[in-house]
């Protein structure tokens, strides 16, 4: 394990160093110079996942956060496990940590972000922020058990929620006056379904020496090993993701999700188009559609069914919400509630200890309208949800994809 | 094995080919699909066993059809109202495990009792867990179908080490069986740290109050990852405890955390530990 003797930005602040300190702190300009951050206000980062979309998701960490250590299953001929590591769990150990970017496949994020806020740092997750309904449940309680900052990998909600147009619907939908509402909100391509999906003929071949390839499967079942199923084209397998819909629907539904004021509920109905999946590999779908207790309906549309690359959904037509939707008086409570605090970023949140805009119970609430949508594909029948006890109703099979066993020891 | 009948190949070849890439992304006519499962269900165990028959190891030989129809009978028999065709393709799955069959095929046939089995699968599921190439897929299947899977982990346990013991252990704890708790705090001094880890986890989720001590003690006296999980079982077995009424037991764990987690680097365990109390008062 690693010891270190340096003091921590949250040590000084928060600590028995910083209760001494902290009224002869060194102003940042004296000691670093015009726009540098002293060493003494810089957080200990570590980025987990190291592929991709490793760097860009540790940007997200800020300016103050220096990176000690770099982690990845790829570097089993490279790690000195004091700047490169292959094992999570020992960066986790180190008390210079504060906080971690999480880029590895999704199969990984819940567990790696619990255990993370579980030894005491704050988290940028990249999306997808899960593979399963349940992981989401269970990142938002360490959330919340353990006080940590979590920010999920995906950042539209922040430019939604300073658009007066987007924060008059946010109200109307909040105030829950809207009843029943009539929006429908259709998602139509960009989720990507056939480059990210899988291959159903995968034969095995050696795995590389400087890949620790049962920790890079980690809860998922340990599978012969195929480089189709590592790097970017993970993606088109069920053991680490949910294919192009999973992962590029959170950066959209994430923010609508925040328009319409869903951050804190699921749909409860949701029938799909699509032929039988695969075991193994994500595939093909027409059309989703997602309705929630008050109306409002979400709708994907990957517009790849068939091979003429159009719309294949046709049950209902996009309706937004408006204040005219209202009666005068409830119009007039509308323009009475007060426009929502702006969203706080991570490097505001990690400092001032404000839930960050896209915390773990609203990124959780968006992977769930994904993974829904997923098991109603995976299901080939329409579900009915049930969105506080986070369960399917009346279907045992379903529910299976809601909480799936992991490999030990592995677990949430 | 017998070879199967023509007829049932040409409904099994009714699946779609994979594409160029190798994927199913082209070409996939979802009525055709559906209905040649339909009709392969009609056979009966005979067609069940016949796509079984199909079935290879991973770089053998080309079962990608078969593969696929499996799954596809895994789904539609679950989708429809009557239960009676679910149990028959359980029953029939269940009945070809344990056998000659490639380790790899018998994996797959568990991986699809994992999506359509149900108590007609469980003993023998529970029978595979003693092999150590079956025991990963066989544990969570039984996690994943519930009912009866306490049982079946619970008699494995003593006729199992290594990874299959792990993979039980934990399972155990998955499944909240309670009657497995004097094995579990068996494995709590166990000299590897993942089984320990593993025992002290389950213990904590099946809400055992007697390990209580157990569970605190094995939290301050270990350090690193070790004393971070066992840490988070003490907060986990407080809440489950709390949720259960036993709000004595509850309160006594978050007091020892809060009054011993003080340095600046575990300030946070005392600070949640702090919540838990509020919560609770």
């Amino acid at each position: 394990m690693q010891k270190s003797k340096r003091v921590t930005r949250r040590q000084f602040l928060k600590g028995s160093v910083g209760a001494a300190a902290a009224f002869t702190i060194v102003p940042r300009h004296v000691l670093a110079g015009s726009g540098q951050t002293p060493p003494s206000e810089k957080f200990g980062g570590a980025l987990i996942g190291c592929g991709g979309r490793g760097n860009g998701t540790f940007g997200g960490l800020g300016p103050d956060v220096e990176k000690l250590a770099i982690c990845d299953v790829k570097f089993v001929k490279h790690a000195d496990n004091k700047k490169v590591y292959t094992d999570f769990r020992r960066v986790l150990e180190r008390k210079d940590i504060d906080v971690v970017a999480i880029a590895t496949h999704p199969g990984w994020h819940a567990l790696i972000s619990i255990a993370a806020m579980e030894a005491g740092k704050d988290v940028l997750c990249e999306k997808p922020m899960t593979r399963f309904i349940a992981e989401g449940r269970a990142v938002a309680e360490a959330e919340k058990r353990y006080n940590r900052i979590f920010q999920i990998g995906t950042y539209g909600r922040f430019g939604r929620s300073r658009s007066q147009g987007d924060i008059l619907t946010h109200k109307i939908m909040k105030s829950g006056l809207l009843k029943p509402c009539k929006g429908v909100h259709i998602k139509r391509g960009g989720l990507k379904v056939r480059e990210w999906s899988g291959m159903v003929n995968v034969k095995p071949q050696p795995i590389p020496e400087t890949l620790d390839w049962d920790m890079y499967c980690g809860p998922a079942p340990l599978r012969p090993y195929h480089p189709h199923r590592f790097g970017g084209t993970h993606r088109g397998y069920w053991d680490y993701e949910g294919g192009g819909l999973a992962d590029m629907g959170q950066h959209h539904f994430d923010p609508v999700q925040w328009t319409f004021a869903k951050d804190d509920t699921s749909p409860v109905e949701i029938e799909a188009f699509a032929p039988p999946a695969h075991p193994e590999a994500c595939g093909m779908w027409g059309w989703v559609e997602l309705k929630y207790a008050d109306g409002l309906t979400f709708v994907m549309d990957s517009t790849e069914w068939p091979e003429n690359q159009k719309p294949s959904y046709n049950r209902k037509e996009s309706r937004g919400v408006s204040l005219s939707d209202l009666s005068e008086e409830d119009q007039k409570k509308i323009k009475e509630i007060p426009d929502p605090e702006p969203l706080v970023g991570f490097p505001e949140a990690i400092r001032t200890r404000k839930q960050a805009g896209g915390h773990a119970a609203a990124a959780h609430r968006c992977a769930t309208i994904l993974h829904l949508a997923n098991i109603a594909i995976r299901m080939g029948r329409k579900i009915q949800y049930d969105p506080v006890k986070e369960e399917i109703i009346g279907d045992e099979e379903a529910n299976r994809l809601v909480n799936q066993p992991m490999r030990a020891p592995w677990h949430l | 094995m017998s070879e199967p009948s023509s007829a049932l190949v040409r409904l099994v070849n009714q699946m779609p080919d994979p594409d160029q890439r190798g994927m199913y992304c082209t070409d996939i006519d979802k009525e055709k699909i559906e209905g040649a499962i339909r009709s392969i269900l009609k056979g009966g165990r005979d067609n069940i066993i016949g796509v079984i028959d199909m079935l290879v190891e991973p770089g053998k030989g080309d079962d990608v059809k078969a593969h696929y129809a499996l799954h596809c009978m895994a789904l539609h028999v679950c989708k429809v109202d009557n239960d009676r065709p679910r149990r028959r393709f359980a029953r029939t799955l269940a009945s070809q495990i344990g056998g000659d069959r490639p380790k790899e095929v018998q994996k797959y046939l568990i991986q699809q009792l994992q999506v359509a089995g149900g108590k007609e699968a469980v003993e023998a599921l529970g029978g595979v867990l003693v092999d150590e190439e079956l025991c990963e897929p066989a544990a969570q299947a039984l996690a994943a179908i519930g009912e009866g899977a306490a049982e079946q982990l619970s008699k494995a346990l003593s006729r199992v080490s290594g990874k299959c013991r792990l993979t039980i252990l934990q399972n155990l704890g998955v499944v909240r069986a309670s009657e497995s708790v004097d094995a579990l705090k068996k494995a709590v001094s166990d000299e590897d740290e993942a089984v320990r880890m593993t025992a002290v986890w389950a213990l904590a989720n099946i809400g055992d109050a007697d390990s209580a001590k157990m569970l605190v003690s094995t939290a301050d006296k270990s350090d690193g990852w070790e004393r971070i999980q066992a840490t988070k079982a003490c907060l986990l077995l407080a809440e489950r405890l709390g949720a259960a009424g036993k709000k004595t037991e509850a309160v006594r764990i978050y007091k020892h955390l809060r009054d011993t987690r003080t340095k600046s680097a575990e300030r946070y365990v005392s600070d949640a530990a702090k919540t838990g109390l509020a919560a609770i008062d």
